[in-house]
């Protein structure tokens, strides 16, 4: 017997699954039984069905007719792995880290349909990274500290902290920032 | 010692134990930070030279932490693998056989380094009860330790990268697995799903899809990674997860003052399947399961340890029944086996629970 899901190697295995009160049985090979998982929770997958948000990218909104599928451009390619910007919208994964760069003008509008709206990282921040970022939240860090010793009168406290933020402020000017964070 | 004893030595991992906050509804805490490597494509268009490369990396990044073991998935049975996933400790994906990939497991299995799944790198760390922030902590300090060593591919507006755009930013996946039978005997949780979507959130049948989870097991998660803190992702998780234990609670009292005989028989009878009946299938033994569980919980059972239940949601799962057997077993003979190793497991716990009273 053939592999009823992959219909090239033989069958080795047979699912069964009840669904709604039906009980289907499917033979399965051993390469396609370990992608049916009945018990694993899609723990890695995506959970908003980014396909169904993405797919009518191109077609339009409203537009859900198959048929009618307009000659787009690809938009932009990633210059690193080849992914075009469509391509990466109908199977919803980036090819490298270089893709980000190459769809940034691009992102903020998928990532406002498939994250909620969101488009900006607010999360941690490795060291590793070029201190600019942890040097622009520890002004405004600093700078929200200031105005708090300010309202509390602590003005020498408050003339501290704007000296903090002035080096800072020039470093990152240099083009600089991380010896001056932490 | 006998077969079911030596199979639950080498089975058992402390997150299916009875510790930790909330235990007697939420069954595991589950944590995981997504991350990539700069340089190298990621595994779905990766070549077989740049995935051993990236493995080599992990696993040299890895080498001076004691109590983990570095298995790669082609040196794992099939089995065995599937008995992996079945215990939550790898994905579905990484066990596929036609894939390169690798697990980087702790003595204990609380904490699993996924090499070479959807992302390079997947941290994931699993605790017993609710336990998000310590959950999180341990990963951090992993992902730290990693960063030290690894050319991280991060971005300053879109935060850590990933493969897909669903976890791209914080890479931080958390969820909390929930056993929550009374609100779905009251029939109250397909309400739950819809109030919970609108907070950003999921809820989900860990066994199973969508509101017929089977053994009312039900998965929480959080759905964006972008433009929250992880504190604040974390933070509100558990908000919801203290709302839903709430709720929980006040049907199991529900239950308790207006139907007491029918939840009490419902809970004997399926003891008395549990630990008489000969076929069980997978359906059935979770739903009894459930239901005894509650009933352990609500002091309707006495001299069964919780964690009797967590282990045998897990083992009665196909990889593990087979590894119980000791043999390959057709879908027939898993029930029956199935039926068997609950009927000992149940009497064991019995016995100890008995002997300390």
């Amino acid at each position: 017997m053939i592999c009823d899901n992959c219909q090239e190697r033989p069958a080795s295995v047979v699912v069964t699954q009840s669904k709604n009160g039906k009980t289907e049985e499917r033979h399965l090979c051993d390469v396609c039984a370990a992608h049916f998982q009945p018990f694993q929770g899609d723990f890695g997958g995506d959970p908003l069905g980014i396909q169904q948000f993405l797919q009518n990218w191109f077609a339009g909104p409203g537009t859900f007719q198959k048929t009618a599928q307009p000659q787009v451009a690809s938009g932009p390619e990633c210059p690193n792995c080849g992914l075009t910007f469509r391509r990466f919208i109908e199977r919803g994964k980036f090819g490298c880290a270089e893709c980000y760069g190459a769809f940034r003008k691009e992102l903020p509008e998928v990532f406002n349909k498939v994250q909620g709206g969101h488009t900006k990282h607010e999360g941690k921040v490795p060291d590793s990274y070029s201190g600019r970022i942890a040097a622009e939240r520890k002004i405004k860090d600093l700078r929200r500290q200031m105005k708090e010793a300010i309202n509390q009168e602590e003005f020498e406290r408050a003339a501290q902290l704007r000296d903090e933020v002035r080096e800072l402020e020039r470093s990152l000017e240099e083009g600089g920032g991380q010896d001056v964070v932490d | 010692m006998s077969s079911i004893e030596n199979f639950l030595k080498n089975a058992v991992t402390p997150w299916m134990g009875p510790k930790g906050e909330y235990s007697n509804i939420v069954m595991s805490t589950r944590v995981r930070l997504a991350r990539n490597l700069k340089g190298f494509r990621f595994p779905l268009d990766f070549s077989r030279e740049e995935a051993e490369e990236v493995e080599q990396k992990v696993a040299a990044a890895l080498g001076g932490m004691e109590d983990f073991s570095h298995i790669p998935m082609e040196s794992v049975p099939a089995i065995q693998r599937q008995a992996l996933v079945e215990k939550h400790l790898i994905s579905p994906q990484l066990a596929d056989p036609e894939r390169p990939g690798s697990v980087i497991l702790s003595g204990d299995e609380s904490v699993s380094i996924m090499v070479n799944e959807e992302d390079h790198i997947r941290i994931q760390v699993i605790y017993p009860g609710l336990h998000l922030m310590e959950a999180f902590d341990r990963a951090n300090d992993i992902d730290n330790r990693l960063e030290e060593a690894l050319p991280y591919a991060f971005d300053g507006d879109f935060g850590y990268i990933t493969s897909c755009p669903t976890n791209t930013g914080t890479g931080l996946r958390a969820s909390v697995m929930l056993h929550l039978p009374a609100l779905s005997i009251t029939s109250n949780m397909t309400r739950i799903a819809q109030a919970v979507a609108r907070l950003g959130m999921t809820v989900r049948g860990s066994y199973g899809e969508g509101s017929d989870a089977l053994g009312n097991v039900y998965q929480v998660s959080n759905q964006m990674t972008l433009g929250k803190s992880e504190r604040d992702i974390l933070m509100d998780l558990r908000d919801l997860t203290e709302r839903l234990i709430e709720q929980e609670e006040r049907a199991r009292r529900a239950l308790r003052e207006h139907s007491p005989m029918k939840l009490e028989d419902r809970v004997w009878r399926s003891y008395g399947i549990l630990t008489n009946a000969r076929v069980l299938a997978t359906d059935e033994a979770a739903n009894r399961l459930s239901d005894v569980r509650l009933g352990i919980d609500m002091g309707i059972i006495p001299d069964v340890d919780l964690s009797v239940l967590n282990e045998l949601m897990i083992f009665m799962q196909p990889a593990f029944l087979q590894q119980y057997a000791g043999e390959t077993l057709q879908p027939g003979e898993r029930d029956v086996f199935r039926a068997q190793l609950i009927r000992e497991r149940i009497g064991m716990g019995r016995q100890s629970g008995g002997a300390e009273d």
